[in-house]
């Protein structure tokens, strides 16, 4: 699936740096507001699926809600602390299908995490080789991937797994 | 997937960050396309690549050998596959011609255990050392070499996750 990418997703080569005057890290600063897009995305697809999907899975739904907050204010500080203006959500997000019951409930959140974990690889893919942001960014991926597995396995879905989670 | 509906305010970041690059110009990171690692050491993709097909071979016995464990033991072999594939493409695309030759290590996956659990537990322990083994290579690599192992790191830590 493409993800379109609220902000617009920053060509490679269009890519724009800022940081590492203080020997900081050089952040990325176009995937890393993709990035934040896709959080803010997350956040209120996650909103939204819980008024569809069974109150048994409410537990799942809030841990992974509350995930993808903590990782939209990580970047917002990141971002922020570069003196970067985080982009903020949008007034309004289109799913790409109607939601009307739990399967289309969690179609939409297995989309949230296929772009979200789109989105950090290429944060992966942008950054300079550093540990620190090239490790948070491999974490918000593999949590992605995997929060999309499970969605997949609750939902029926076949195959549960992708080789290449957060490739193009 | 998420079209945001169209606004001004878009447009008008869409106009600032375009004013951003400009001023900032590129930064040193182009080039990494056009990197290799130096002549006679060993391509930093081979361990994750043999692994890769060890995985495959390892997941493609434990199917045949245990009925339950087949739909998640065939998944995992065709993903492995999938990185071997694709890590030895990018291999070959950087050495076409490695030198000196080197003797290709046999794909020799370790026994299958006759009771299921061991066998899914050798798969789990597998999908875990091959996540560390990728994720440590994520740090350090080029950025489409980090990219891709990224991504193989997350397929490992869902097939750890479809199996615990």
């Amino acid at each position: 699936m493409t993800p379109h990418f609220p902000a617009g997703h920053p060509h490679p080569d269009m890519e724009t740096y800022r940081g590492g005057e203080a020997g900081g890290v050089q952040l990325p600063v176009g995937a890393l507001q993709a990035a934040l897009a896709t959080e803010h995305a997350a956040v209120w697809v996650y909103g939204v699926a819980g008024a569809f999907v069974s109150s048994t899975l409410t537990r799942r739904l809030d841990e992974a809600a509350t995930a993808h907050q903590a990782r939209r204010d990580a970047t917002q500080r990141l971002l922020l602390d570069a003196g970067v203006t985080p982009v903020p959500p949008e007034p309004g997000y289109v799913s790409p299908e109607p939601v009307t019951d739990a399967a289309s409930a969690l179609r939409l959140v297995i989309t949230a995490e296929t772009d979200t974990a789109g989105a950090w690889r290429s944060v992966v893919e942008r950054s300079p080789a550093d540990p620190d942001l090239r490790g948070t960014a491999l974490e918000a991926l593999t949590a992605a991937a995997i929060r999309a597995t499970r969605w997949r396995a609750t939902a029926g879905a076949t195959p549960l797994t992708v080789p290449f989670p957060g490739a193009p | 997937m998420f079209q945001a509906r169209p606004s001004r305010r878009r447009a008008l970041a869409a106009g600032a960050s375009t004013a951003a690059l400009l001023l900032a110009g590129p930064p040193a990171l182009a080039g990494c396309t056009a990197w290799a690692p130096a002549p006679d050491t060993p391509d930093p993709l081979e361990p994750p690549a043999h692994r890769a097909e060890v995985d495959a071979a390892l997941a493609a016995a434990v199917a045949g050998a245990h009925p339950t464990l087949a739909t998640a033991a065939n998944a995992l072999a065709a993903d492995r596959a999938a990185h071997a594939r694709t890590l030895r493409a990018e291999l070959h695309r950087v050495r076409p011609d490695p030198a000196p030759p080197t003797a290709a290590q046999p794909v020799v996956p370790p026994p299958v255990s006759p009771e299921p659990a061991a066998a899914k537990a050798a798969l789990t322990q597998a999908m875990r050392a091959a996540q560390d083994e990728a994720a440590a290579l994520v740090l350090t690599l080029p950025g489409y070499r980090a990219a891709l192992l990224a991504s193989v790191a997350a397929c490992c830590a869902t097939h750890t996750a479809v199996l615990t």
